[in-house]
């Protein structure tokens, strides 16, 4: 209760930032990709580290995972009170060349700790039990449109896991089920594995 | 290349620049030429047509256009495969599931790896000849890795279906593009996996994509041109079909039919986005110019409250007329499935003993359910199945919110795993899973390509899984012989007219068997998962065993990268 309070008080700062974002990140059509994708820093991290760590890290990314992620932003299948607005000034070619930009950025390090050998143990069986290495693959890294989880912010993870069970998160009603059928204890282990990883 | 031969390099670099020069828009990708390789020979309609008595060559994904995977020669046999050894390996540089089923023409092998590599390599000596690296989009939809099952070599040129939904047609010489189609958009959930049929020049092609909410179709394509000649839609305009109440096998899926007519009434028919994918090639059977292949599950997966009626011809066998696409016959397996127990394993011809014991023209399938259907080629109809080749419980138990227990598991008994059999002893040779699962429903709209499972599988980390080799006597529906393995099975199996079965193991085992009983003849440790089929070939007078050993992603078996080539001394 207290986070949704407080998420609401801080509805119109947000709002004002993203319209700021909005105006820098469609801009001119003379902006080169670097300069459009410069205002995402703000929330995304100038290094590729967000300082709200319930932020996705986006440099590495999965080209097409991002790409997909802006393109559901705009149809409004995916909502964010900061991304929504910005996505729906973008067109597709913009979205594709972001999606480019910042995949090929190296992938930081948020030097999380390895998960204790018995919570790897039972994230590991959890993770077999629905498969997620079938679309994640076998080191978590993703590919094309499948994102890369190993190493993510634990806070984000955390915060997308839930978002899927609840299906606030509605753009891949797959993964809610996943997420569903999973034991929140479960999902936990998972949350520390793929962020020590 | 050391035992090339023919062709200087100044020749090799000419030959290179005319197809540089002829690439046009295929330029963007990633092609690693080396000289040509030795007279490479033109894949003939007339030799594809006798792939089956063919002892040098391997043409067609599975062997022959019947798709029997029996290959006819008898130098590797019972008597002397315990000397069998590795020739070659060959590591391709993608670590990842290998599913390829190697085509050999002439000494040259082509084989793909995931993320749709082709390589081409001298059979004799594991040397690569020309790898081609396809630039894939960055939209790739996949519910169960980045795989391919190989190529189809046809003329002059090998054929690939892209995980970004592209056909494209490579130069067998050198690997340049010739020419490139797109089948089906990535983001709707289309993707390919499958290796195309190359047959009087077509090229066949079906499509993944039932667990996105797609419209399944198999497709025939101008061998030379990349046109599309005909396109059959997998899921009909009607796909309401008979409200069938009872499985193949007659047991009762308790199905709501009366709260499905009222979902009808109220939402319409559901065919634009019910699935129905196309994992593994058709059978060609050039006597009646049919082809017979199986059609996946439909979308979404576990929850049938979102489409009303039968789903044909999802969970089906469906033959259709090679020239014009037109629809012949189907038989469903599972109307309305809520369990993804679909039909993946491709369909095999062969001659099986008729309802009145007489010899006819069959087709043979080896179910997720466990069983080995055998029907009339002439109508689709079921002449019998299969004694259960792994434990079924509680069949059909309904999916509930928490998961409800049943076996087989969602990935079978049989997965996409080709079958192979031996004409003479009249037995089928199938790798099974036993994975016991949960089955979860949930309910979502269309996701517009996105995962629509309409709930979840769980495997039971509690309970023990396996898997096992069984011979099936397909004219009786009897088992003749079983081994069983500790792991599930998945992959592909080989038959020989050695008298041997060849099949691999996701702990890294390559094992022979004796075809007739089962016993092990040999093994040997690839370190890294066998899960693909293995093919078999002739060069130089020597008979050689080739397989991948690249693990799986659906079960998390070990990644590899190897091509491994036996032969015995």
């Amino acid at each position: 209760m207290s986070s949704r309070t407080a998420r609401r008080a801080g509805g119109g700062a947000q709002l004002v930032a993203a319209i700021v974002l909005v105006a820098s990140v469609v801009g001119a059509q003379s902006q080169t990709i670097e300069e459009k994708a410069s205002s995402c820093g703000a929330c995304h991290g100038e290094a590729g580290i967000p300082q709200d760590k319930t932020k996705p890290m986006i440099w590495g990314q999965q080209e097409g995972y991002l790409y997909l992620q802006l393109r559901d932003f705009k149809r409004g299948t995916r909502k964010n009170d900061e991304m929504s607005p910005i996505a729906a000034a973008l067109e597709r070619e913009d979205m594709l060349a972001l999606a480019a930009y910042f995949a090929q950025k190296p992938w930081p390090s948020l030097e999380q700790a390895r998960a204790p050998a018995e919570v790897a143990k039972r994230a590991l069986v959890a993770i077999g039990s629905v498969g997620c290495t079938g679309c994640h693959l076998g080191e978590f890294q993703g590919d094309g449109s499948v994102p890369r989880l190993a190493g993510q912010s634990r806070e984000y993870l955390a915060k997308t896991i839930a978002d899927f069970r609840t299906r606030e998160r509605g753009n891949n009603p797959g993964m809610s089920d996943l997420m569903n059928a999973t034991s929140e204890d479960d999902l936990a282990a998972i949350v520390e594995y793929l962020a020590g990883r | 290349m050391a035992r090339s031969g023919i062709g200087s390099p100044i020749a090799g670099a000419l030959a290179l620049a005319i197809a540089v020069a002829t690439m046009g828009s295929a330029s963007s990708q990633e092609v690693k030429s080396a000289v040509k390789y030795g007279d490479m020979t033109t894949v003939s309609q007339d030799l594809l047509n006798r792939a089956e008595s063919d002892g040098n060559n391997f043409l067609l994904t599975n062997g022959d256009y019947w798709q029997r995977r029996y290959y006819p020669n008898t130098q590797i046999n019972t008597a002397n495969v315990a000397r069998l050894h590795p020739a070659w390996i060959f590591q391709t540089e993608v670590k990842e599931s290998l599913e390829t089923s190697p085509i050999i023409v002439d000494g040259v092998m082509y084989v793909t790896t995931s993320f749709s590599h082709v390589y081409a390599l001298n059979a004799r000596t594991g040397e690569e000849i020309w790898h081609y690296k396809h630039k894939l989009g960055p939209v790739t939809t996949f519910c169960c890795g980045p795989n391919n099952r190989g190529v189809a070599a046809y003329g002059d040129m090998v054929y690939l279906a892209t995980l970004d939904s592209k056909l494209v047609a490579l130069d067998a010489k050198t690997g340049n593009v010739m020419w490139q189609t797109d089948l089906a958009d990535p983001e709707l959930g289309y993707s390919e996996t499958m290796a195309p049929t190359a047959v009087n020049g077509k090229i066949l092609i079906g499509t993944n994509g039932g667990e996105y909410g797609i419209r399944g179709f198999l497709r025939a394509y101008d061998a030379k041109t990349g046109k599309l000649l005909w396109n059959f839609n997998t899921i009909p305009d009607n796909s309401v079909g008979v409200w069938a109440e009872k499985d193949a096998t007659g047991r009762d899926m308790h199905r709501d039919i009366a709260a499905e007519k009222a979902q009808l009434a109220k939402s319409g028919d559901p065919f634009k986005t019910l699935g129905g994918g196309v994992w593994q090639n058709p059978a060609v059977d050039l006597e009646t110019n049919r082809i017979y292949f199986v059609v996946g599950n439909p979308s979404p997966d576990l929850d049938g409250s979102v489409r009303p009626g039968d789903n044909l011809y999802t969970d089906s066998l469906v033959s259709l007329d090679l020239n014009t696409g037109q629809y012949v016959c189907h038989f469903q397996y599972i109307a309305h499935d809520i369990w993804d127990l679909d039909a993946v394993s491709p369909a095999i011809i062969t001659t099986v003993a008729g309802k009145d014991g007489k010899p006819i023209k069959g087709v043979i399938h080896a179910g997720k359910t466990g069983h080995v259907y055998v029907h009339d080629a002439k109508d689709c109809s079921l002449i019998r199945f299969s004694e259960a080749m792994v434990p079924q419980e509680n069949m059909w138990t309904l999916p509930t919110k928490d998961g409800a227990r049943m076996l087989p598991g969602a990935n079978g008994g049989v997965e996409w795993s080709p079958m192979a059999t031996n004409p003479v002893l009249g037995l089928a040779y199938a790798i099974n899973l036993h994975q016991p699962m949960t089955y979860h429903v949930a309910n979502a709209p269309y996701p517009q390509g996105k995962l629509w499972l309409g709930g979840a599988f769980k495997v039971i980390p509690t309970e023990e899984q396996w898997g096992n080799v069984t011979a099936v006597d397909y004219n009786t529906g009897k088992i003749r012989w079983q081994v069983k393995t500790p792991q599930p099975m998945i992959g592909g199996v080989l038959a020989t007219a050695g008298g041997l079965v060849f099949t691999g193991e996701g702990n890294g085992q390559f094992k022979a068997y004796d075809a007739d009983t089962g016993s092990i003849l040999w093994k040997f440790q690839a370190g890294a998962g066998v899960n693909a089929p293995p093919s078999s070939y002739t060069v130089d007078g020597k008979q050689y065993i080739v397989v991948g050993a690249g693990g799986n992603v659906q079960l998390d078996y070990k990644r590899g990268d190897a091509i491994i080539a036996f032969t015995v001394d």
